[in-house]
């Protein structure tokens, strides 16, 4: 569904991403994993349109998408849970929905998804007409989750779902995202808690200092010697 | 207690109404865009001279007059955002001194078209009303303050109801993240600053009748326009109608108890205590 081909991308002078290459097949999660500045925002802004590779190829779909700018990515059916949830904090949470359906290819369906999302998370339901500032921390990734699904989307990243989450949210929302999975979202996790993210996702790539280190499917990366001291201190 | 309190009073309302209306655009856009637009109160003459052309060298009737003004202000500030604003994105510091020289310029080029006399496109009404049996105020001050009040509604329902508006809001608080949404920021930019641009020609047709247009009056009203954004709050737009009442019912005051010579300096006094209190302005958020 989704292929990184060789990617260099700089922030300014400065070069983060290193000859980035990955892929995400259909009804998938995978995951990116890595500490505290290897690249992993860095990588998602560039998939996004916020950032263009000054080499390298993102096909999404047959399509060449790494010169295109973000509004019309989104348009073409990837949706983004932003890391730190980055809701509308002066609006609703009706409206932050209703903006998450803002592209021509969801406003059709904006009631069958408002629905659905209501049916995901029923305590939205109760706090529709709540400020989104309003909210706990918790239920504003729900929003943000939300908000994403909103545009019915092929492919949905999540930027550290994790990040200031009681561990026992983050399980409930990992399995909502398997969920959304089994009804075929594909599903692309960045994360710094590897060992939680390797519980629920298909395969994933371990992302050190702006280069892929380690790849392999869940099973083979919770065997990982290396992993297991690096990352779970095991 | 007497009549002339109420006259006052009425009067101040009805020029803080229209104060707000003024500062509405230049709100807008400094929420929106965080461009602080220097060349509002020039396009606001600009919407009263063409009124006047369109009226009084045209013959063309206000009902038709009036929409052309705002229109092509509109089309006017869309110009302006896609070749003067636009290649400034990022540093808000070249955007203010850009407005401000084209406020200049402005005013200098309508002083050369229209010359220096004021001029005053017809009254859309004649005669004065008995309010509650206690003075008579003029009608087309009622007429040009129900106008502005209209124009106020039709700008909060745009914002708060319809799609546009949404995507505006959305902008205004996280652009990146609207972006994400599917839209497209260059785009909502351009509208908002017409739209911006197109309340101050709506404001300068209302109130044309009133104030007579002459290339320097702008200044003015950009100046109280500024005191009511920052008196509100930058790009609170329940702080411009608040600031702008505030304004008009000081100023109507002052200059009827103290002296009319220190009309403008009110305002200014109201701006120093509001920055000693809340110097984030009374609904200083950066949301709209």
């Amino acid at each position: 569904m989704l292929e990184v081909q060789n990617i260099d991308i700089y922030r300014g002078e400065t070069q983060i991403l290193w000859d980035v290459s990955f892929r995400i097949n259909q009804k998938e999660i995978v995951a990116i994993l890595g500490a505290n500045g290897a690249g992993k925002s860095t990588l998602i802004a560039s998939i996004l349109g916020l950032l263009h590779p000054v080499s390298g190829k993102i096909i999404f779909r047959e399509n060449d998408i790494s010169k295109i700018s973000s509004h019309a990515i989104t348009r073409m059916g990837i949706a983004c849970v932003p890391e730190g949830r980055h809701i509308f904090q002066d609006m609703t949470v009706l409206e932050n929905l209703e903006i998450g359906a803002y592209s021509k290819r969801a406003r059709p369906s904006l009631n069958k998804n408002i629905k659905w999302v209501f049916d995901l998370f029923p305590i939205m339901n109760e706090r529709k007409n709540q400020l989104g500032g309003t909210l706990s921390g918790g239920e504003q990734q729900m929003l943000a989750i939300g908000r994403a699904l909103m545009s019915k989307p092929d492919l949905l990243l999540l930027d550290e779902l994790s990040l200031g989450l009681a561990p026992k949210i983050t399980i409930d929302l990992l399995k909502t995202i398997e969920t959304l999975r089994d009804e075929n979202t594909t599903i692309l996790l960045v994360e710094q808690n590897v060992e939680m993210a390797l519980n629920h996702c298909d395969r994933s790539y371990i992302l050190e200092t702006g280069k892929i280190s380690i790849e392999g499917t869940a099973q083979e990366l919770m065997s990982n010697d290396h992993i297991r001291k690096a990352y779970m201190g095991i | 207690m007497n009549s002339l309190f109420f006259m006052y009073l009425t009067n101040g309302i009805v020029m803080g109404i229209i104060f707000a209306l003024s500062a509405l655009g230049v709100s807008l856009i400094v929420g929106i865009m965080n461009v602080i637009n220097f060349a509002h109160g020039e396009l606001y003459i600009f919407a009263g001279y063409i009124s006047y052309i369109l009226s009084v060298k045209l013959g063309i009737s206000f009902y038709f007059a009036i929409p052309i003004a705002i229109l092509t202000i509109f089309i006017i500030g869309i110009l302006i955002e896609e070749s003067l604003i636009k290649p400034t994105y990022g540093n808000d510091m070249y955007s203010l001194i850009i407005t401000f020289i084209l406020s200049i310029v402005l005013q200098n080029f309508a002083l050369l078209v229209f010359g220096p006399f004021p001029n005053k496109p017809p009254n859309w009404i004649s005669g004065a009303t008995n309010m509650f049996g206690l003075f008579r105020y003029g009608n087309q001050r009622l007429v040009s303050c129900l106008a502005a009040i209209g124009i106020i509604i039709i700008v909060f329902l745009l914002i708060k109801k319809t799609w546009f508006g949404k995507t505006i809001r959305a902008v205004s608080q996280d652009r990146e993240t609207a972006s994400l949404m599917g839209i497209d920021t260059s785009k909502v930019n351009m509208l908002s600053f017409g739209l911006g641009c197109a309340i101050a020609g709506a404001a300068g047709v209302v109130l044309a009748p009133i104030f007579p247009v002459t290339p320097l009056a702008g200044v003015e009203i950009s100046l109280i326009a500024f005191i009511i954004l920052v008196i509100g709050g930058m790009g609170s737009l329940w702080g411009c109608i608040i600031g702008g009442l505030i304004i008009g019912i000081v100023q109507s005051f002052g200059a009827a108890y103290i002296s009319s010579g220190y009309k403008d300096i009110f305002g200014f006094i109201i701006l120093i205590l509001v920055l000693f209190i809340r110097p984030s302005g009374l609904f200083g958020r950066k949301a709209l």
